[in-house]
């Protein structure tokens, strides 16, 4: 195996990169945190580069790299839920212009005439607020509803950029038609996946906040970032992001190739996004020192998205053990 | 960025395994163990002549130094086959990896014929000369000196970790031959032959046991080595450290993969918080691959990318002395039976990958502090691939 991006690649990320960072500056952010602004406008742009159009499964490494991108960028828009969480479960809804958002516990599906009845509540559903459709995972397959016939209320979360709801669905009605032909196990591992590269987007960018810090801020008559102690540290959060980034696009290539290692390749990109998290958001607020502590400090928005997504999707411990008995069944890796 | 490798690629893999099929030693003929990195058994000296005289002992030489003009892919994909099966294709790795290397790089015509040709067809093994008890992360700080008299040079100082060297036909010894110059710009290479009077060996044994010999003390006292063969320019041997220490790196984190794929196979984890690091060790095994073959794909391109390849280096290996830690501590008491065997004995592998959890263990220091010790491998990713200031 060959694992380096081509250089058609190379530009889409070099692209990819110079417009998020001018469509999703961390002023948008701020705005979006501190004053209630509309992403909206931003998800109409994504829309009008192609960026939702990204859902055909050759496009896989293309989406990896936008969806890092993004991460880097604490992304306020719906993107990462649309595009890898209800996308891949919805196969034939794919409309660019609307965003979607995946329920995949709580709700019970009664058949009933010719349909089903959906009912029951999800807690912490990914843009659950504020998607057109969901993705209704139950044990009788996985249903697409509009979100009007939903009711959601918004939760608040630490991550102040992030929208989680909780979804009740009170006894819908829907009909043959709405039964998609997904394959839920697939669309688990692109929305690990997807998870993923957004840590790793976020961890990045804790690094790059970090790494600005320690070289402009002087104590001992020197910046600090030449002591070995902070150096150290920096390289430490260097290299859990070099793995964990490795193993992120490692897992968006089996799902470009649909290879058989796409199950545990999606199990270790989120556990090695988790381990990574949980080294660079250690070490960048630590290495701050009490600027990290402070609302006004964007470091806030690159480690809370980056533990948020630890948080989702089972963490680094539930996929270990998922990679384990993988490995022991003797599924090639 | 793809899963699999092209036809011609997998073709070239093919047709090395056709030549190991027909050609490894059997386990009867293999059956006298070398013992120390610089000591090849009559076998091991026909097995590596044989891939040198066949083109498959450094595929990506040209055919007069034991290659096929292969490219870094092929080369990738030859070591991966040789790791695979557990084979070592040299019993003197340093002798071929990086002596030899430094001779085909540095050397003159000569040079390359009369030193580097019989290093890789086993008719001499090398051992490398630069750790002193002065001068180990900072290299540059040695002092063994060596003064330029005519037609030789004359060479006192002690050398020190120097593995194999007791059993090495020549040492590639890094001097001083300017004591005036700035440190960096002092340094030269000199090629010595060990049965040059003056040049006394003490080996040592290693922390695993008192017969685990390897390393050496080297004492060098007025001894005259003829001025041809100085290796590259004169005081300009710190280009040929670096570069010496460059040619293994882009292959160099195989080694560690070898570690921690070893460490897959040879333990099952039972209980759920052995099972929990056991998840651990296959992603950094992963990774590693993974990190290790854009690295690859950097060098096929003509990229030299030395500092990143540090990142390799203390994560590859890192990772394994975690792992073989862990193995050590799950083993309970088992884990104090030493000498042990703990794998299938492989008669073309060295004998340490099979040894006990402890000597295992132990030994994976080796990648945490030969080769530029994981301390400096962080500062040279903080200074150097993240552009932190220097102190």
């Amino acid at each position: 195996m060959l694992f380096e991006f081509d250089a058609e690649q190379r530009l889409w990320q070099d692209t990819v990169h110079k417009a998020v960072l001018k469509e999703c500056p961390p002023t948008l952010v701020r705005a979006v945190a501190d004053a209630g602004a509309d992403p909206s406008p931003l998800w109409r742009v994504y829309a009008d580069l192609g960026w939702t159009e990204l859902t055909d499964p050759a496009d896989a490494v293309e989406l990896a790299i936008v969806l890092e991108e993004l991460g880097r960028a604490t992304d306020p828009t719906p993107y990462l839920a649309t595009l890898t969480q209800f996308g891949p479960l919805a196969p034939g809804y794919a409309d660019p212009d609307q965003s979607g958002a995946a329920v995949h516990t709580g709700i019970t599906a009664t058949p009933e005439g010719d349909g089903w009845v959906l009912d029951g509540t999800a807690r912490h559903v990914l843009d659950g607020d504020r998607a057109d459709l969901l993705a209704v995972v139950t044990d009788a397959g996985v249903f697409v509803v509009p979100a009007s016939e939903a009711t959601a209320v918004r939760t608040p979360a630490f991550d102040p950029v992030l929208h989680l709801a909780d979804v009740t669905l009170a006894q819908v009605r829907v009909g043959a038609g709405a039964r998609t032909a997904a394959d839920p196990e697939r669309a688990r591992h692109i929305a690990l996946t997807g998870m993923a590269l957004t840590m790793v987007g976020a961890c990045r960018r804790a690094l790059d906040l970090v790494l600005d810090h320690v070289r402009t801020r002087h104590q001992f008559d020197a910046p600090i970032g030449s002591f070995q102690a902070v150096q150290h540290k920096a390289a430490d959060m260097h290299v859990a992001l070099e793995r964990a980034r490795a193993l992120a696009y490692f897992a968006a290539l089996t799902v470009a190739e649909d290879d058989p290692r796409r199950r545990i390749a999606a199990s270790m990109a989120k556990a090695s996004a988790g381990e990574c998290q949980s080294v660079v958001f250690r070490n960048a607020v630590q290495l701050f020192g009490a600027m990290g502590h402070t609302w006004e400090n964007d470091l806030q928005f690159a480690v809370k998205r980056a533990k948020a997504g630890e948080l989702m999707l089972g963490g680094a411990a539930e996929h270990r053990a998922l990679i384990t008995e993988a490995q022991l069944a003797g599924e090639v890796s | 960025m793809k899963l699999s490798f092209d036809t011609e690629v997998e073709e070239f893999r093919a047709e090395f395994a056709a030549f190991l099929d027909a050609n490894l030693p059997t386990e009867a003929e293999a059956a006298e163990r070398s013992r120390s990195t610089a000591h090849l058994p009559e076998w091991a000296r026909r097995w590596q002549r044989l891939q040198f005289d066949e083109g498959w002992l450094l595929p990506g030489n040209p055919p007069e130094f034991g290659g096929r003009n292969a490219g870094v892919i092929q080369q990738f994909v030859h070591r991966e086959e040789l790791s695979r099966r557990r084979i070592c294709h040299s019993f003197n790795p340093q002798g071929v990896g990086i002596i030899a290397a430094s001779l085909l790089s540095f050397g003159t015509e000569e040079q390359k014929h009369r030193w580097a040709v019989p290093i890789l067809r086993a008719e001499l093994t090398a051992a490398l000369g630069m750790s002193e008890p002065g001068a180990g992360s900072d290299l540059a700080s040695l002092r063994t000196r060596a003064e330029l008299d005519g037609d030789h040079f004359t060479v006192n100082g002690q050398k020190v970790w120097t593995s194999g060297a007791h059993d090495a036909d020549v040492l590639l010894t890094f001097v001083r031959t300017d004591p005036d110059a700035p440190k960096h710009k002092g340094i030269s290479v000199l090629i010595v032959p060990t049965d040059t009077p003056g040049v006394t060996r003490r080996p040592f044994a290693s922390y695993t046991g008192p017969d685990h010999k390897d390393f050496n003390e080297v004492f060098f006292e007025n001894v005259r080595v003829p001025a041809e063969n100085l290796v590259g320019p004169l005081n300009q041997g710190w280009r040929v450290a670096n570069g010496s220490l460059g040619h293994e790196r882009t292959l160099m984190w195989l080694g560690e993969a070898e570690r921690l794929e070893a460490a897959v196979r040879d333990f099952r984890p039972t209980n759920a918080l052995d099972k929990d690091w056991y998840a651990t060790l296959v992603m950094d095994l992963q990774a590693l691959r993974l990190l290790g073959s854009a690295a690859l794909a950097r060098a096929a391109r003509g990229e030299q990318d030395v500092p990143a390849l540090s990142v390799l280096k203390v994560f590859g290996s890192e990772a394994a002395q975690q792992a073989l830690e862990h193995v050590l501590d799950a083993a309970g008491a088992d884990g104090l039976d030493h000498p042990a065997p703990t794998a299938p004995y492989h008669h073309m592998a060295f004998d340490d990958d099979s040894a006990s959890w402890f000597h295992r263990y132990a030994r994976s220091f080796g990648g945490t502090i030969a080769g530029g010790t994981s301390e400096i491998q962080r500062t040279i990713i903080a200074e150097r691939v993240l552009g932190l200031p220097r102190r």
